[in-house]
């Protein structure tokens, strides 16, 4: 073995499904420095391959899945997986993200990072094991749904060692814009559409064993940042208990209370208390779970495993209720649970399909779209009988189907209202009113892949649920600086390869001491800093060279002009407030008026340009 | 004066209750508000922290509005105020 860094076994698995050639190729060490795993890593070793005008559903897009230093230890969450790729929804850098199983048993199989490009000429699989990688067709495999698909792969095992299994359903296969690449069944790399980029390859699934082991070099000191992430994760109530308790869905009371939960396509924010209650964690803790659990190493375990009538599944989670329940006027918990079973045995990103079925509603309300362009459909708002139905057809893109496949913006741009799409870069707003807080609007303004929960859409829990971390709803003075810092922190969560939720509990500190005990490198917290700046002027510069521009972050104007009541006043997020709180937020990033990265910035950040 | 008094997530099984009308004196600030609600220990523990401050796992909103930065357990009350005590949570 070369004096590669420990926590890394140095080697990039490179995959070619046009020319079905298959390669190991050594992982660059300034890399792993500079970039860290996961989200950092994935978006160096896409940015370096990637043609940015290329169409994203051809064979010349380029998918990176990277894993982190951490996995392969026991540091805990640390078994996340993240995916880089040219969303076929946006436009832009899609970077997704995913727990389960798979990520660490792909590490496990010998390698840090895999990238496919290419198009496999008929359906296939890859199979990769420390011994050995291969293409192997597909067969029958393809139009399976992931349930099916998993306990297909998954059965047996491989020289002893479990299989892991991570797949599309049909909805990738039918390259729905916004389907998810699945694992575990239940597990989603959810957003921006990778799983069309994998029906656009016709690659089917990727299944891992493995058993080679991730080293540390200094145990102490690694020892002592878990320890204290253990603990401390058993002392935030977040974390001990309520995520257990009442999972996600444990926050919908609590939203609407501060006035932040949509309504009928985000036209307004006002619901019964009753409503609200029908669909809360507790109604659900009472009516449909069996049991909670946790992904990899997870001690939190906000996972829902439940039951309707006669059938088990997993879910509803916060943003998937929102979505499919109050934003398009829908309250019945049994109805979204059955839809959200429905997405994840199709392979659907559960907000996007929220987004574009509420989006569709309103349409409907306003005479825009009637019965005879829906297949006969009655698509009125709080008809629940519909849910799980159009997630059938929008999935297979049957009739009225083949359009909501498109997504909110190109769905209503057909019918000339783009306006009534609530999206920012063409991927649909999360289950948070922007109105209600001017952090919260640059959060979505500002994500690199288009509104995310994940990428600044959790601003919510600074402005409210922080204790002292509180900031003011309407500051222009301090939203931007926390965005920024809010978007970093995600950043190095997403390259540590952990779970967002930890940060109820702590901040950087212990993963700083367990990222530089693995590897032996300095990951100081200001070192961390500086590779989560550097992460998010890369992807920057990515989304510049695809077309991207500062008018791509902003909001739809529903939210200028159309007033919601918060905390007893009436507020919009003003067109002067929007271009204030962009350009304080380029400022604080050292990114010019147009939001690009100054080459005083690039260079001191030690980030290398694309070779023309 | 009357406040109305609403209980999140587990504050309802340690309260025993999902809404409560509490009358005060004119005047009254939400320290004493606390106060009358906490009347066992593990109640008082669970709103307060070390030396009578709030605890920093609860979040307390008036009016929808979160208190720790508009005067704490100083905050003034008045007939009609609605308070919201839940527990510091995000994400979804």
């Amino acid at each position: 073995m070369s004096a590669f860094p420990s926590g890394y076994h140095g080697k990039v698995l490179e995959v070619d499904l046009s020319r079905g050639r298959i390669e190991r190729v050594p992982l660059d060490a300034s890399d792993v420095h500079d970039y860290l795993g996961g989200r950092g890593l994935a978006a160096r070793i896409f940015y370096d391959r990637i043609d940015p005008a290329c169409d994203p559903l051809s064979p010349d897009n380029v998918l990176v899945i990277a894993t982190s230093p951490l996995l392969g230890t026991n540091a805990p969450t640390a078994g996340r997986g993240h995916m880089v790729f040219k969303s076929p929804l946006t436009g832009m850098i899609g970077s997704s993200n995913c727990g389960g199983t798979w990520a660490p048993a792909f590490k496990a199989s010998g390698y840090d990072v895999l990238v496919i490009r290419g198009k496999a000429a008929a359906p296939v699989v890859l199979e990769i094991t420390p011994e050995q990688a291969e293409i192997l067709p597909a067969g029958d495999l393809w139009g399976l749904d992931v349930h099916h698909t998993v306990s297909a792969l998954a059965e047996g095992q491989a020289a002893g060692l479990r299989r892991r299994v991570l797949c599309i359903g049909p909805a990738g296969e039918n390259k729905v814009r916004f389907a998810a690449v699945m694992n575990d069944k239940n597990r989603a790399y959810g957003r921006s559409g990778a799983g069309a980029v994998w029906g656009s390859k016709n690659l089917k699934a990727v299944r891992v064993s493995g058993r080679e082991k991730t080293e540390i070099k200094d145990k102490e000191k690694y020892r002592s940042g878990a320890e204290q992430a253990y603990y401390l994760l058993k002392q935030a109530p977040a974390t001990k208990r309520l995520l257990k308790e009442l999972g996600t869905l444990g926050l919908v009371e609590l939203i609407d209370l501060i006035d932040m939960l949509p309504h009928r396509n985000f036209q307004d924010n006002l619901h019964l208390d009753e409503d609200v209650e029908r669909i809360s964690g507790e109604t659900l803790a009472k009516k449909l779970l069996e049991r909670a659990a946790g992904c990899y190493l997870c001690p939190i375990a906000c996972q829902r495993h439940t039951r309707v009538s006669d059938k088990r599944g997993e879910g509803p989670e916060y943003e998937t209720t929102v979505m499919m329940g109050p934003d398009c006027a829908i309250y019945d918990l049994e109805a979204i649970a059955l839809a959200n079973y429905a997405c994840n045995e199709l392979g659907l990103d559960t907000i996007s399909f929220g987004g574009t079925l509420a989006c569709v509603m309103e349409l409907y309300e306003k005479g825009i779209l009637t019965a005879k362009d829906t297949d006969g459909l009655d698509l009125h708002f709080g008809n629940s009988r519909i849910l799980e139905e159009m997630v059938r057809r929008t999935a297979g893109r049957q009739g009225f189907g083949d359009l909501m496949a498109e997504g909110s913006f190109r769905l209503a741009s057909a019918f000339s209202h783009p306006e009534l799409s609530m999206t920012v870069k063409k991927q649909e707003i999360p289950a948070y009113e922007p109105r209600a807080s001017f952090t919260q609007a640059l959060g979505y303004m500002t994500s690199p892949t288009g509104a995310c929960h994940l990428k600044g859409g959790y601003a919510v829990s600074l402005a409210f649920f922080g204790g002292a971390k509180e900031i003011p709803r309407f500051s222009l003075l301090q939203s931007p600086m926390s965005i920024r810092n809010m978007h970093n922190l995600g950043i190095l969560q997403d390259s540590l390869g952990v779970c967002r939720f930890t940060g109820f509990a702590f901040s950087l500190d212990p993963w700083a001491r367990m990222a530089s005990g693995v590897t032996g490198l300095d990951f100081s917290t200001a070192v961390l800093e500086e590779v989560a700046n550097r992460v998010a002027a890369l992807e920057r510069l990515f989304n510049i060279d695809a077309g991207m521009t500062a008018a791509d972050d902003t909001l739809p104007e529903r939210f200028s002009r159309e007033p919601i009541v918060v905390a007893g006043e009436e507020r919009v997020i003003p067109p002067e407030a929007i271009d204030r709180l962009r350009s304080d937020y380029y400022r604080a990033r050292g990114w010019d008026e147009e939001g690009r990265p100054a080459p005083g910035l690039i260079e001191s950040l030690r980030i290398r340009r694309r070779q023309p | 004066m009357h406040i109305k008094v609403k209980f999140l997530a587990y504050f309802r099984d340690l309260f025993q209750s999902r809404e409560k009308i509490i009358a005060l004196p004119e005047g009254a600030r939400l320290r004493q508000l606390l106060g009358s609600l906490c009347d066992s220990a593990e109640r008082h523990k669970a709103v307060f922290g070390k030396e009578e401050s709030l605890s920093p796992h609860i979040v307390i909103m008036k009016n929808g509005v979160p208190v720790q930065n508009s005067g704490g357990l100083d905050a003034a009350l008045e007939n009609g105020d609605v308070i919201a005590i839940f527990p510091f949570i995000g994400g979804g």
